[in-house]
């Protein structure tokens, strides 16, 4: 039996029964865990507050070290990002985040990048009003850290790269092709060379830095498509949250 | 000796059933195999009531035995103030606290992306017939105080904001997180009667 300490996010809570909550962190030290929370659903409960997703705790939970279900013993609030709870495009883009690493993230696997991805991503959406870039940066950022980086810098056939214009991408192979190898590999989308540059400082740029990256009209959505296609061609299908951050938003 | 089939058949219909596990499961199943046969049937015959008799009342899909229930019915209620709930039982949580003397209006769940329950799948859209029609002069919103609870009763606000009706939002004295299910009345008492209004 062993006692575990750990900053985490809430990814999910849900009704266990009458009493219990069913808890997914992403943790600092440990990685994705599970705990169930005993009487959290009572009104007196000392849990109450600290397990709406989202929330960023000090936990404490215990267990035996290589069981697949916690114990949840104490929770903690450091911040609760209530703002993004308060508005609803960010609070669905929260919660896709969330979604995202859920899916991703295996259990008890320590992913400290990834821990830190979410985490400031989270503190940029509570400050930003420019949202989209930060949803594009949050997707490649989960993809290159989950080992999963596309190739943007030459082609995935001849590894030269022959800038006409435009460039060819591959989703199955991940990455792009020239013009000279379309044969070998269709492209299934093309774009400018100006959506690549940006493409590529979705990668590197600083994530608390994204409220610079203001992509031009038109491109917003041409990147959109590259990058939440490059999710979907990894995880197989469409996440439950993603058709709700433009749903809700447009209820005005 | 292995279990006789009915008796593990019953174990694992009661496992089913909300905060009972295989001891409990057990314990109930020879509790109900040393009693009369007249308590089975009794309990049985109720158990098929509830769903033979027991339907959603076409006004405010709260639980009934007609249609329209009691409440909507009701000489003494005040039809012109709505309380938004999330489920059926919602219902008899406030209507315990003997004070409430307006109608209902259940949603059947609460909005929840990761379960796949957006606006469609509520009966939102009936709640705007009903306020389209008039003679609705408060619609009160006590969805839980918690996550989905409050993007709920925001969302509600919103579709609701073309029409001349004053949206109340149940206070916070509820803690966040919490379900109105397993508030005492005291409190649910308080958090009703200082509901503020939704800007
Ligand atoms: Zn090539
Ligand atoms: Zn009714």
């Amino acid at each position: 039996m062993g006692l575990f300490r750990t900053k985490a996010i809430v990814l999910r809570s849900i009704n266990l029964s009458e009493t219990d909550k069913l808890v997914t962190f992403m943790t600092d030290h440990y990685g994705k865990v599970k705990c169930v929370a005993k009487g959290a659903r009572k009104i007196k409960s000392q849990f109450i507050g600290s397990l709406e997703a989202m929330s960023y705790i000090h936990l404490i939970y215990f267990g035996k070290e290589n069981q697949n279900l916690f114990r949840l013993n104490h929770a903690d609030i450091i911040q609760s990002f209530q703002s993004i709870r308060d508005d609803f495009h960010k609070l669905y883009m929260g919660i896709y985040f969330n979604e995202l690493v859920d899916t991703m993230v295996p259990e008890a696997h320590r992913e400290e990048d990834i821990y830190h991805l979410l985490l400031d991503a989270l503190e940029t959406l509570k400050d930003q009003s420019n949202v989209e870039p930060l949803c594009r940066m949050f997707e490649m950022r989960l993809l290159a850290l989950s080992g999963y980086t596309p190739e943007l810098n030459h082609c995935m056939v001849c590894k030269s790269l022959r800038g006409n214009g435009w460039v060819g991408f591959n989703f199955s192979k991940r990455g792009i092709v020239c013009g000279n190898c379309t044969n070998q590999a269709p492209p299934q989308i093309k774009f400018t060379t100006g959506t690549l540059n940006y493409l590529k400082k979705l990668l590197t740029l600083d994530i608390k830095c994204c409220g610079r990256l203001k992509f031009p009209k038109g491109l917003d959505e041409e990147i959109e498509k590259v990058t939440h296609r490059l999710i979907l061609t990894h995880v197989g299908r469409e996440l439950k949250s993603y058709p709700f951050i433009k749903n809700m938003a447009a209820v005005e | 000796m292995k279990r006789p089939q009915a008796v593990t058949d019953l174990v694992d219909e009661l496992k089913k059933l909300p905060g009972i596990g295989q001891k409990t499961a057990e314990r109930l199943s020879f509790f109900m195999l040393r009693g009369t046969t007249e308590r089975a049937e009794k309990l049985a015959q109720a158990i098929q009531n509830v769903k033979a008799k027991i339907i959603l009342c076409s006004v405010c899909h709260g639980i009934t035995e007609r249609d329209p229930c009691d409440i909507c019915q009701g000489p003494n209620r005040d039809h012109t103030q709505v309380c938004v709930v999330e489920e059926p039982h919602d219902v008899y949580v406030l209507e315990n606290m003997g004070q409430y003397k307006g109608v209902y209006h259940v949603l059947m769940g609460v909005i929840s992306p990761l379960d796949g329950i957006g606006p469609s799948e509520l009966t939102i859209q009936q709640l705007k017939e009903k306020v389209e029609k008039g003679g609705i002069q408060e619609v009160i919103l006590a969805t839980n105080p918690n996550m989905e609870g409050e993007s709920t009763a925001v969302y509600i606000s919103k579709v609701l904001k073309p029409y001349p009706v004053k949206v109340t939002r149940i206070a916070r004295g509820l803690p966040i997180g919490s379900d109105i299910e397993y508030a005492d009345t005291v409190t649910l008492l308080k958090s009703l009667e200082g509901r503020s209004e939704m800007l």
